[in-house]
């Protein structure tokens, strides 16, 4: 079944990013002067404003930093309603957006902010794979 | 004899992009912008930290957000190529003022590169070429609207403080007996709108649901409005049969475009607005006897409230929760009803500006904008905007003439 939603044309800074999902992995961009992971990826590091800039593969895990339930939205997303989007604290530092699996979008009292969570890809068309993050099964 | 303004600042550094012309491989007009800045930080030594305005041609949002500062004044004027040396003017007219003194202009426009690029879409000002890279990484997750990014920021402050989206609720049914008293609001009475009149808490959180946990009734609503008013000198003010609301203070303030951005989401940039008003004014949060804010949801009149000192952190419900901000109460807020239930019509900062000048000009209960019991005695208010997803911040301290 072709990907429905909205998939992102890859930046002329951000192919590294892409190039990683499409192989498995998450790659972040970090300050090879003050060490910071930044997301999303810039020119210059929003922490000391350095240009020294690399990639690494971050660990793919990260916690719930907050979520909603979203129940009416537009274009084709809206068929999916209800789902949930969380906002990532990755293990890394800094934050990533997802639609968060794993959940049960009826009853977000069960969601815990601080949850653990793992990411995983999923293949959008040959060049894009977009990471989704899954909440991790308790014990 | 020149001009008070005259020589009251200088251009101290000037640089370009790294590669500029007809770039081999096709470039953003972002990353124009962004290694022009460096460049002239470098030449100058001026560490961007120091940068206080930002003034470009609609940019300014996305720049500041880029490089994660948060500047103090914020102009976007975008009226063609001459923009830039209308900058000039306006940084001029900003240093000698006092608020601040390091000003950065900056251009970004990839002319040659966008035709091979194509368009991205993006905002105003940003030119061909690109989606911005906070909106690359954020485009698949089905975000969109105002409140399925307002309430993770709900959520989050719930988390914090232990507070239940019920507490919030209060905000909008206190508003509303705001707007039952004022004939233009649109949600003023059931004979005007089959949903207006008075609400409870309860009925507020059986609405329906619009992104969990906001009801359609923590809402604002989006309808038409028009305003305007006049900024003049003492001069100008003396001579007209208008009554004077004096601006003693303004700050402004952002902290992110992208709500990905947003670092702590139960804090706006408000904190740093309102300070910037509030010493401006030689004023505090206790000598405010009166609020307008941006309603644009409950969270954002909470956390709002919050920022500018008027309640404690977590606490800023408790102000309509326990009465304070309703008729009757001793610190009225949204006295027009709010953007919650008298008008919003996607950008709500003139009518928080209108209310504010009726009421400190004792024209809010003429029959007409305001019932019996609209008009307040408040001889001080502060006013604070909020635009974008809890993103820039506006806020003034406006007193009365009989202060």
């Amino acid at each position: 079944l072709a990907y429905s939603k909205p998939i992102p044309k890859p930046g002329t800074h951000t192919q590294p990013f892409w190039e990683g999902t499409k192989n498995g992995k998450l790659m972040l961009p970090k300050c090879d002067d003050c060490s910071h992971v930044h997301w999303y990826p810039r020119h210059i590091c929003p922490h000391c404003h350095s240009t020294n800039l690399s990639w690494i593969e971050a660990s793919g895990q990260g916690t719930i930093h907050t979520f909603a339930v979203q129940h009416m939205t537009f274009g084709p997303w809206a068929e999916e309603a209800p789902f949930v989007t969380a906002y990532i604290d990755l293990n890394e530092g800094d934050r990533m957006l997802t639609v968060l699996r794993g959940v049960d979008p009826e009853k977000p009292e069960d969601i815990q902010i601080g949850s653990a969570v793992v990411v995983e890809f999923e293949q959008a068309n040959e060049d894009v794979s977009i990471p989704f993050w899954r909440v991790v099964e308790e014990g | 004899m020149p001009a008070p303004l005259s020589r009251a600042a200088a251009i101290v550094g000037a640089a370009e992009a790294n590669e500029i012309g007809f770039s081999e491989t096709p470039i953003t007009a972002l990353q124009l912008h962004i290694e022009a800045i460096k460049n002239v930080s470098d030449q100058t030594g001026i560490p961007l930290s120091r940068i206080e305005g930002v003034f470009s041609t609609g940019w300014s949002t996305e720049l500041c957000e880029h490089l994660g500062i948060t500047p103090k004044y914020i102009d976007t004027t975008a009226v063609g190529g001459c923009s830039f040396e209308m900058h000039v003017h306006h940084a001029l007219a900003a240093i000698y003022s006092g608020i601040i003194d390091v000003a950065l202009i900056s251009h970004g426009e990839n002319g040659h590169s966008a035709r091979k690029l194509g368009s991205g879409g993006g905002n105003y000002g940003r030119g061909a070429g690109a989606a911005s890279p906070a909106a690359e990484m954020t485009m698949a997750y089905g975000l969109g609207s105002a409140p399925s990014n307002y309430a993770h920021a709900m959520v989050r402050h719930m988390h914090r403080y232990g507070n239940t989206s019920e507490d919030y609720a209060h905000i909008a049914k206190v508003t509303r007996d705001w707007a039952t008293l004022n004939p233009r609001a649109a949600m003023y009475s059931k004979e005007k709108h089959p949903f207006g009149g008075p609400i409870t808490v309860e009925q507020v959180q059986e609405s329906r649901m619009i992104t969990w946990p906001l009801t359609i009734l923590h809402c604002c609503m989006v309808v038409d409005h028009g305003g305007a008013v006049i900024v003049a000198s003492p001069k100008v003010a003396a001579s007209l049969s208008t009554k004077p609301v004096w601006i003693a203070g303004a700050g402004e303030s952002m902290s992110h475009g992208n709500m990905l951005e947003m670092g702590d989401f139960t804090k706006t940039s408000a904190r740093y607005s309102a300070e910037a008003a509030y010493t401006m004014a030689g004023l505090g949060p206790s000598d405010m006897e009166m609020a307008q804010i941006y309603d644009s949801f409950t969270i954002t009149a909470a956390i709002t409230a919050e920022m500018l000192g008027l309640a404690p952190l977590g606490e800023g419900h408790s102000l309509w929760k326990d009465g304070r901000a309703a008729p009757g109460g001793d610190l009225p807020i949204n006295t027009n009803g709010g953007g919650l239930s008298f008008n919003h019509s996607g950008m709500y900062g003139m009518p928080l500006l209108i209310e504010a000048y009726r009421q400190l000009s004792g024209t809010a209960e003429d029959g007409v904008n305001g019932d019996k019991g609209k008009q307040q005695s408040a001889r001080t208010c502060v006013v604070n905007g909020t635009g974008g997803s809890l993103s820039t911040t506006g806020t003034l301290v406006l007193v009365s003439d009989d202060d």
